[in-house]
Order: structure tokens, then sequence, then C-alpha cells
């Protein structure tokens, strides 16, 4: 992960040291003349989660966070209009996703398991682990801001081939870790960490196959066939069926990708 | 680096707090200049409060009398806690101000939380010892569904703890909502006695998904005296039984109706099927001292309700042990109890001479167990073993 993002730090100061002085608007294609298009080829690591947003105030503290998978390869084609303006469309294939712990109060949880149901109101450490597979598929407007710099942003369509959602709940730091069962004056059952107790294992089950959101890229040509690029991924869909009962606030995917590129 | 920020970034973003919604009395604590004097032990004058008690009851002698005493509660942070006057108002209770318990006077308390949104009512009173021959009877015929109405509940003498047999329905209850009360693993049967009239019947059941989630699989029947803290359930179940009621007379015998049918497979704890083995049911009477050499309470619970060096006296139902005394699972039990009624008696041995005085100043807690599982406080077990109770005789010297 540390040598990706070193990796990539190193070729954009490479890249300025020997490019600076040549900058040219036709060296954004290698196919001649502006209006035209091509290939872009990406690849990327992806760092983000899946978050309620704004973060509810049941959140109290996020303990840790580490992503999990990473990894994006796509590929996308741009058609030039004029010297500054086209479009461009894309697949993006992805691995991405997160492991958060956080403290959390008064957080409504609904567990349906086989008909049986627990539902009521945790306080205490909530740990989370969700991990995507799928494939992005962006359509942008690309404008080119200089020689150097190009952004293009535009809706994307996320497929999903697979998605894991798990976690557990136990006792906080303080020791403190508690359902109240149904409302918060029901019984208080306790929780620790020496017999946490796991979400069920039917999460995934009740995740959308799909999520709709917003792209913004921007690449910056470092040289004539490579560019470094960042993008983001703003998912403005639930992640969560509609009728899912267990969380009871939205949550949105959202992912940065940082990588290389290679123009054809 | 570049991740470490992101906790920070999160932080950033943190709302803030919202008031507490909880409005608990955690716990009541009376002052006396001598305790003992009114109470048995000086451990007596504080109680800690289940999130499932509403009704608090201090027991002082029989002889004792109080007036006003300072009493002090610990609620949930934030909650405001009011005392209600003669006359129904709410008036703001300032710890340590003296609280008129005079005559067994029910006091009412009303909680109300941070947040104003919730509220929880409470008593508490400080009664006299029930008065008790020693020896005791149980029927079974006095039972009703509980506040929720998903259980039975079993009435018991006053001198029990909330004058009520305790069980694990309240934690089969969290695994299971689904269940109808008579599936549970202690229920009533009506006319199922050997007389004709009501049982008591424990089964160990299947806890279902929730029950497997957190590695508790099967739920023994259970019924004995004491307190069911059902916050332990999941945490540390073996702590949610808390065995035993203090009691002023030696007990020197049990005797009861029983009948026994094991379930089909025996399970270990992940769920195993154990060939081989026969499951067992349990019967106990312990009665053991109920305060350590520095005055603290001593509390048996499921850890050592039968292992105890604080125990003096134990009567069980006949089992095969290990040579190490541990519990030996067999092929061939010996308990004798069968699917016909038949009646057991169960005498208790006693290691040491009890001391006069500190039976009189309820020093020893009497514990009377029953468990369609011997192995269930490990959740081993078979289920489907079902136990009938009935006409329980303790005899008392």
């Amino acid at each position: 992960m540390k040598h990706i993002i070193y990796t990539i730090a190193a070729l954009f100061f490479f890249a300025i040291s020997v490019n600076a002085q040549e900058d040219s608007w036709e060296k954004w294609g290698p196919t001649k003349g502006l209006k035209s298009g091509g290939f872009i080829a990406r690849a990327g690591y992806v760092i983000g989660g899946t978050t309620p947003l704004p973060l509810p105030a049941e959140v109290r503290k996020i303990n840790g966070f580490r992503p999990r998978g990473g990894v994006s390869l796509g590929i996308d084609g741009y058609r030039m209009f004029s010297k500054r303006w086209g479009i461009s469309a894309g697949a993006h294939f992805f691995w991405e996703g997160f492991h958060t712990d956080a403290d959390v109060k008064n957080y409504y949880v609904w567990l349906e398991q086989e008909g049986e149901i627990t539902k009521g109101y945790f306080t205490g450490t909530n740990v989370t682990n969700t991990e995507m597979w799928g494939v992005t598929l962006p359509l942008l407007a690309t404008f080119r801001m200089s020689p150097r710099w190009n952004v293009s942003a535009g809706p994307y369509l996320s497929l999903y081939f697979d998605q894991t959602f798990s976690g557990e709940v136990y006792d906080n730091s303080e020791g403190i870790g508690y359902l109240r069962e149904d409302k918060p004056t029901g019984t208080k059952i306790l929780m620790s960490r020496e017999n946490p107790t796991p979400y069920p294992d039917n999460f995934p089950e009740k995740m959308q196959p799909v999520a709709v959101g917003i792209e913004i890229a921007f690449d910056w040509k470092a040289m004539k066939h490579l560019n470094v690029f960042g993008l983001l991924d703003w998912g403005m869909t639930d992640i969560w069926d509609r009728n899912f009962e267990a969380i009871t606030f939205k949550m949105y995917p959202i992912y940065a990708t940082l990588g290389v590129a290679y123009r054809y | 680096m570049a991740l470490a920020a992101v906790p920070i970034l999160l932080a950033s973003c943190i709302p803030a707090e919202e008031p507490n919604t909880e409005c608990d009395i955690e716990a009541v604590s009376l002052h006396l200049e001598s305790p003992t004097d009114i109470f048995y032990h000086d451990y007596d004058t504080m109680q800690t409060v289940i999130s499932t008690e509403t009704d608090i009851e201090f027991t002082i002698r029989s002889y004792a009398n109080v007036q006003s005493i300072p009493t002090t509660l610990r609620i949930t942070e934030g909650a405001t806690a009011y005392i209600k006057s003669a006359d129904g108002t709410d008036v703001p209770f300032l710890n340590g101000s003296a609280v008129d318990f005079s005559n067994e006077k029910v006091q009412r308390f009303h909680i109300v939380s941070e947040d104003k949104a919730w509220s929880r009512d409470y008593t508490i009173s400080v009664v006299h010892e029930a008065p008790s021959e020693g020896n005791l009877f149980f029927d079974f015929e006095s039972y009703a569904l509980d506040a929720s109405g998903k259980y039975y509940v079993w009435d018991a003498p006053e001198v029990f703890t909330d004058g009520q047999w305790k069980n694990g329905n309240p934690g089969f209850k969290i695994s299971k909502s689904s269940a109808k009360p008579l599936e549970y693993p202690s229920t009533p049967v009506a006319n199922g006695g050997p007389d004709g009239s009501a049982c008591i019947k424990l089964e160990t059941c299947d806890t279902g998904p929730f029950g497997r989630m957190v590695n508790m699989r099967i739920a023994s029947g259970s019924l004995f005296n004491g307190i069911f803290d059902v916050g332990n359930a999941l945490t540390d179940a073996l702590k949610a039984t808390q065995f035993g009621t203090p009691y002023l007379h030696k007990p020197v015998m049990l005797r009861a109706w029983l009948s026994y049918e094991p379930g089909s497979v025996f399970q270990d704890r992940d769920g195993n099927t154990v060939e081989g083995v026969i499951d067992e049911p349990d019967v106990y009477v312990v009665f053991y001292r109920n305060e350590d050499a520095e005055g603290n309470k001593v509390q048996l619970d499921g850890n050592d309700v039968l292992s105890s060096p604080y125990i003096v006296g134990l009567g069980r139902l006949p089992h095969n042990y290990n040579a190490d005394g541990t519990d030996q699972l067999s092929a061939n039990p010996i308990h004798g109890l069968t699917n016909q009624w038949q009646e057991v008696t169960i005498p208790v041995e006693y290691r040491a001479e009890l001391d006069a005085n500190i039976l009189q100043n309820k020093g020893y807690s009497l514990i009377i167990g029953f468990a369609s599982s011997w192995g269930g406080a490990h959740f081993k077990g078979a289920i489907g073993s079902k136990f009938l109770i009935d006409n329980v005789q303790l005899f008392c010297e």
C-alpha cells in the first residue's frame, strides 16, 4: 500500500522535472489533431469508505480505519469535440473496501435471522468490515484546463459482482458495551470483547447490486503516454435495500482512486 | 501517514453528542450509623439494581424498626431523580436526603432521562424479614405470564428473592423472540403432576440462530432461587445465575416428585454430537456462607455453585464423577429417574458444623436448583431433555 503511494509520488515529481519546459496542447494525444479520440488505460489504488453522511450523532469516535482491497483497473475511451471539450466513457474494475472500529452511543440496531428478531439501542464499540468487487461505468464530460491538466466529471453506474459486510459489537475501551432491548428503558444486555456479538451473516443479501453516483477525475500529463490521475467516486445511492431495517441511516460509498494511466 | 489522517479527518465530522436517553437507578444506598442493628449484614445497606428490576426492597431484621434514612441513588448520568410526595407530585430528590421508610412504607421514585424523552418509575421500601418455620413446600400451582407476556413465572415463598422462582427464560427471550410462552425452557404443565394438578417442566431447547451466533446453542430448563441477571446472559452466562437467598434455618433434606426423559442426541458447546453420552438432569440443595472474612458479600453463581469453598452443606442427585471430582459424561447415568413419576429424597451432607450465631444472623444462604441438562450452564446437553418436577419439600432442622 505504502509502496504504491510512494511510487505514484516519485513518478509525479520525476514527470515534473523532465517535462516542465515543453508543455504543448498537441501532446495530449498521440493521435493527430486536437479534435480526435483515444484510449486511456488506468491502474490505481483505491481508498475510501462507505459511510452515512453526515456522520450521525450516534457515532462518537473513530478508533481505527483501514482500507481493504484497493485495486482498480480500467479503460476509458474519449473523444474531443474541440481543443478543450470532449466526452469520456469507460469501465473501471475495482476491489475496494475498508475496516472501521468506532465507538457508538445509542445506535439503533435491528437484527433479523430466520424470523428471530433482536433490536434495540447499542452503546459500545462497533467494528465493520466491507469489501466490494465490481465495475464502475462512468460517462463524463472532459475539459482540458491547460496543456497538462485535464478534468472530467459526470455520472457513473457501479455494478457489484460480490459484496461482503460483516462486523461485531462489544465493549469500548472504558468497558462500556450494552444493548438496551427495544427502547432505552428496556433490558440492558451487556456485551464484551471476550465474547463479541457478530453481525448476522445475512447483511450482504440486503445490499443493493448497483450504485449511482458522480465521478470527478483529474489527469495530469506527465509524459508522452503517461498520465498521473486522481479520481473520486461519490455514491449518491444508499448501499442498503430500502426495506432493510437493521441500519436506520443511509450509507454511501465514497472512494478515491490514485494511479497512473497510459494513453494510446 | 495518509491513512492515519483519515480517522482524524472523520473525527472532525463527528456531530455533538446527544443527551442520554437512559434513566435507570443503578444502585441504592441507605446510610445508617450501625447497620447490623437493623440489617443482617453491612452489605445489605447497598443494592445494585439490575436493569429489569423496578421494585427495590431492603430486608431488615423482623424486630427492627426504621424511620427516615438518608438515601443515595446512583442514576444514569444526566438523568434527574424525583420522589413522589403523598399527593402524587414529583419533588426533585437530592442524594443524601432522608426518606421515610417507617412501617414498610413504599416510596415511589421517578427518574427522567437527560433528553427528557424517557422515564422510569421505581419503588423503594424497607421490609421486615418474612417469618419462616424453615420447612418449605412448593406445588408449582401459582404461575402467571411475566409483564412482557412472553414467558411464565412462578411464585415462591417471600423468603426467596422477589418471592419468585428464577430461571433462564428471560435469556431465552433474547435469542428466540418468536417463541410462544409454552415453547420456553421452563414451562408449567396444567394437570401434569403426579396428583393431577399442575407441575413444572424443564426442557432443554434450541436457542436458534442468535444462540448459534454467540455459541450458546442450547438453553437448559432451569429453576432456582436467587437472581437471574439477564444482562450477563451474553457476556458471562455463568454469572447471570446468582444462586441463593440468605436463610435462617439449616436444611437437611429435599424431597421431590420427579420424572425425566433425556433428549436423543447429546451435543457439546460447539453443537457437535457426542456419541455414547446420555443427558442427565440435576437437582441440588446448597447451603453456603454468604460473607467472607472481610465482611464482603459472597455470591455463588454458575462458576462455583457446586464447588465454592464457601459451601458448608450439599445435597445433589447422584451422578458419575471423574477422579478429580469433575462431572463425568457417561452412557450410564445413575440418577435413577425414569419417564415415570417417582418420589426422590436428597439428603444434605455437611462438611462442617454450622455456627448457630452466624445462622441466626442470616450468614448462610440456601440454594435449591433444578436443571434439565446438568451441563446446561456450559451449553452442553441434549435438545428435548424433559424434566418434570412437582411437590418439592425442603426439611430443615
